[in-house]
């Protein structure tokens, strides 16, 4: 049985077109997986279906073999699943603990949510230093450092992030994929969609290539760089995919 | 294609020159029973008062009629600013008030029958509007709606205190010098004549450049900007188009009435009514308006019979907006319509 | 001097009144993004229940408070399962919602009206009418407790949402509620609590309401205006906001309202109203314009 099994999934939004068309993968545990893809493959809706916010058209989502496709955002958590989305993800009137707090929502045990955020400052020192600031003050870099560092509230097993370098500058970018690492370290599963291939592989074991909603081919991260498929994806013109010269930042 | 949460609208810049070659086509090829219905409507709408020329008293029908004409006028324009573009004013009938004692005044003063100063106090109603447009139109969605209902409460009070214009008891004003089955029937005429204007003037725009904008304005507003729309132009030129037909209405009424007091012209339960008629009908279609007039006012006239009361009115009122808004959003011909129900004769969109 | 202290002091226990009615509002924003035009007919509501409280049973007013923020919170709490339940599945609340709640506010208005009639109502208890002296200063009683009223059950409020789990799941729907849904909170479900609270909040107001102004079911059209004003004011969704926007335009209305009189004083909210769209649409501390 996989661990986590993508089957055939396809999806979109509201009354709109399919985005994705019948993808399928698997991912062992404590795999560091990236997927990606032109824009419009459908990689954030990806993340969006296996976490329970948008619910599949056909297919399933299983982990460990039990079905999650049909589970609500917060039964999808409780499985071990946490999502840092693409849009900022922060209360921002709240302070860093607070948001800290929040991640911790569905935990009963008040003590163990105690503990737990003080580790998260024992992780990352930087946050608690602005413990008591509104997370609207922070840093684009701290706010995905507070993002991230709070999925460790709930010691998740598998972490899907969307693109978490986005808008970042290039040190900070390390940073993160360093919280990335931190999280493999304690045995974590990554999920990891990134428009900036090049850093993602690098930090990832397995990649996904998506295009039009479907896989186009996946591989080990170190052979995928080098396969003449990515080349034709990302610098030549495919049937219907966007033509983009260089993987770009911003808007999806 | 972006890949969240937020729907997308679903007008392009192609889709707009694709929908203009539809409408050409539709218009040229539109069916003769659709025209047919209308003059029939229109000569029989003409020919009713002739019942009164004969020297019957048919007042009662032609107060209703040219009541539910006055109404079918008024929601049509409502529903440039409300339906069109998406921007809800529960505050319409400022600009009722505004002709009503426009023309009023000038009744009192000049002795010129409200007929004639009718556009005056459409155009006045239109300035206002262009004013208040420019002010409120800068926010949307409930700031707006708050805009507009703030507006009304503030020229009541004024309306109150003014005592030129005779303050919260109002003025009277002289009655028309014809005999009593007949003295209604120049109203009638009027009313009958404005709900045609404005019903042709919701035609031509929805099947314009303009009214596309309006619609693209409704769906989403930021991307008709970024598509090139001229919103702000847009939308306060709806504001004022929309002022105008019910600024002539009011010039009217308030002749018709023989007074004009404040707690008339200025309660909001009758923009309510002007919001409840699109609605019902149909908001953002050119029928919708005048299906929901003529069903509010007859539901309205039954309870009345049966019922009496004015508060049970209210509440019925209440609770009609509420049925339609929770289960025919689109009211009655926007819900006929999506169904491929509704016969051609009375899709004219 | 003393004058001037003394409309101050008016305007500011007036300005807590305005700001418990407001805050309601506001919780039911923040979490919906519903502007509810209904509020002021459940305030009204809430009124009639002290009303009927205090001439029947000689309940004080003061009394009916927890009363009636029991009693509105369930009636909150069965308005929003039968009206806009469904429509918190949608994802957009558009200006339809709006109109859901001016409609439910005309079902309540006429219905009140059916059953009280429009003659217009006031419960009086002994202290509506006293007032204490100090020194120059004249400080009617009734005004005095219903603002102190009114400020213990704002901080009430905000330690509620400051300290408790759900007034976190709260705060945390309103400032970003796909996030807050992703950490598993119920956002349907603390939608329809919050909509409840919210009128509790109202019928606390109501019950003060009822001892400080007159008040008949048509009443509330004027209410709309004046709440929506301090809430524009303030920033919508803010409770800070309305509240600093409460005490503001209170006191600016007690000051019109000794000097041009007091037909004039409902015009100052208004007028600030225009001002502010004009001039900052956002309030004092709202966040940038938003989308619909």
């Amino acid at each position: 049985m996989a661990y986590l099994e993508i089957d055939n999934i396809v999806a979109g939004y509201s009354h709109g077109p399919d985005i994705l068309r019948g993808l399928s993968a698997t991912v062992e545990q404590g795999q560091v997986v990236c997927v990606i893809g032109p824009n419009g493959a459908g990689k954030s809706t990806l993340l969006k279906v296996i976490s329970g916010l948008l619910h599949p058209r056909g297919g399933d989502i299983r982990l460990r073999g039990e079905s999650i496709s049909s589970l609500r955002p917060d039964e999808v958590l409780r499985r071990g699943i946490c999502f840092v989305p693409q849009e900022r993800s922060l209360f921002p009137d709240m302070s860093v603990r607070e948001n800290i707090r929040m991640g911790g929502y569905i935990l009963k045990d008040r003590d163990e949510l105690d503990r737990r955020i003080e580790s998260v400052f024992e992780t990352f020192p930087r946050l608690r230093e602005r413990a008591n600031q509104h997370a609207r003050t922070l840093s684009g870099g701290e706010q995905q450092m507070l993002a991230m560092g709070r999925t460790l509230v709930l010691e998740p097993e598998i972490v899907l992030l969307d693109e978490p370098s986005l808008g970042l500058a290039p040190q900070i970018v390390e940073q993160v994929f360093e919280i990335m690492n931190l999280f493999t370290e304690k045995g974590m599963t990554v999920l990891l969609v990134e428009q900036n291939a090049q850093k993602g592989l690098e930090y990832s074991d397995w990649c996904c290539v998506l295009d039009l909603g479907t896989m186009l081919f996946e591989g080990s991260a170190d052979s995928v760089l080098d396969d003449p498929r990515i080349q034709e994806l990302y610098l030549g013109r495919r049937q219907g995919a966007r033509v983009t010269v260089q993987p770009q930042e911003g808007v999806a | 294609m972006s890949e969240n949460l937020a729907v997308t609208a679903d007008i392009s810049p192609e889709e707009i020159r694709r929908q203009r070659n539809a409408e050409r086509i539709l218009a040229t090829s539109a069916p003769r029973s659709r025209r047919l219905l209308l003059i029939g409507v229109l000569l029989l709408l003409f020919a009713i008062p002739i019942q009164a020329f004969l020297g019957n008293n048919i007042n009662y029908v032609l107060h209703l009629l040219l009541f539910t004409m006055m109404y079918v006028a008024m929601a049509s324009s409502w529903n440039i600013l409300g339906g069109y573009t998406g921007y809800i004013s529960l505050g319409h009938n400022v600009f009722f008030a505004i002709g009503g004692y426009l023309s009023g005044m000038i009744l009192l003063y000049f002795g010129v029958s409200a007929f004639f100063t009718a556009p005056l106090g459409g155009i006045l109603a239109m300035l206002v509007g262009l004013f208040f447009g420019f002010i409120t139109l800068r926010v949307r969605g409930p700031a707006f709606i708050i805009s507009t209902i703030a507006l009304l409460l503030v020229v009541r009070i004024f309306f109150d205190n003014w005592d030129f214009i005779g303050g919260s008891n109002g003025m009277t004003l002289p009655l028309l010098d014809l005999p009593v089955h007949l003295v209604k029937v120049p109203y009638y005429y009027g009313m009958l004549l404005i709900a045609m204007v404005a019903i042709y003037t919701s035609y031509r725009i929805k099947h314009s450049k303009f009214g596309l904008g309006l619609r693209a304005i409704s769906q989403d507003e930021v991307k008709a900007e970024s598509a090139g729309i001229p919103t702000a132009y847009y939308k306060i030129l709806a504001y004022a188009i929309s002022a105008l037909f019910v600024g002539m209405c009011g010039s009217l009424w308030g002749q018709y009435l023989t007074y004009m007091r404040p707690n008339i012209f200025l309660i909001i339960l009758i923009a309510a009514n002007m919001v409840l008629m699109s609605i019902l009908g149909g908001k953002g279609t050119v029928l919708g308006p005048i299906i929901g007039a003529i069903a509010l006012i007859t539901i309205n006239e039954f309870f009345v019979s049966q019922l009496g009361s004015s508060e049970l009115n209210i509440v019925g009122t209440g609770l009609i907006m509420v049925i339609v808004l929770l289960f025919f959003p689109e009211g009655i011909v926007g819900t006929l319509r999506r169904r491929g129900k509704l016969p051609r004769i009375l899709d004219w969109e | 001097m003393t004058e001037i202290l003394q409309i101050l002091i008016l305007g500011l226990t007036l300005g807590g009144v305005y700001a418990l009615m407001a805050s309601g509002l506001t919780l039911i924003f923040g979490v919906m993004r519903i502007v509810n035009l209904a509020h002021p007919i459940f305030i009204i509501a809430a009124a009639y229940i002290s009303y009927v409280l205090f001439t029947r049973f000689n309940i004080d007013p003061l009394l009916t408070v927890p009363i009636n923020m029991v009693v509105m919170f369930f009636f909150g709490i069965l308005v929003y399962r039968l009206v806009f339940a469904r429509e918190a599945e949608n994802p957009r609340y558009s200006e339809m919602t709006v109109l859901l709640t001016f409609g439910v506010a005309l079902i309540l208005d006429g219905t009140l009206g059916y059953i009280f009639s429009n003659t217009q109502r006031i419960t009086s208890p002994s202290y509506s009418t006293q007032a204490f002296f100090i020194g120059d200063l004249f400080i009617p009683k009734a005004q005095l407790y219903a603002g102190i009223f009114s400020m213990v059950l704002l901080i009430a409020l905000w330690a509620f949402l400051k300290f408790t789990p759900m007034g976190y799941a709260i705060r945390a729907t309103t400032q970003n509620r796909s996030a807050a849904q992703l950490l598993g909170v119920n956002v349907a479900r603390i939608s329809m609590l919050t909509f409840g609270i919210g009128i509790g909040l109202a019928g606390a107001s109501g019950a003060l309401m009822s001892f400080l102004f007159s008040f008949f079911p048509a009443k509330h059209w004027e209410w709309i205006a004046l709440l929506m004003s301090l809430i524009v004011l303030g920033g919508m969704g803010k409770q800070l906001g309305a509240v600093v926007g409460a005490l503001i335009l209170s006191v600016a209305a007690a000051f019109v309202s000794n000097i041009f009189g007091p037909t004039w004083s409902p015009v100052t909210f208004f007028l600030a109203l225009f001002i502010i769209l004009l001039v900052r649409p956002q309030g004092l501390f709202g966040d940038k314009v938003e989308a619909t």
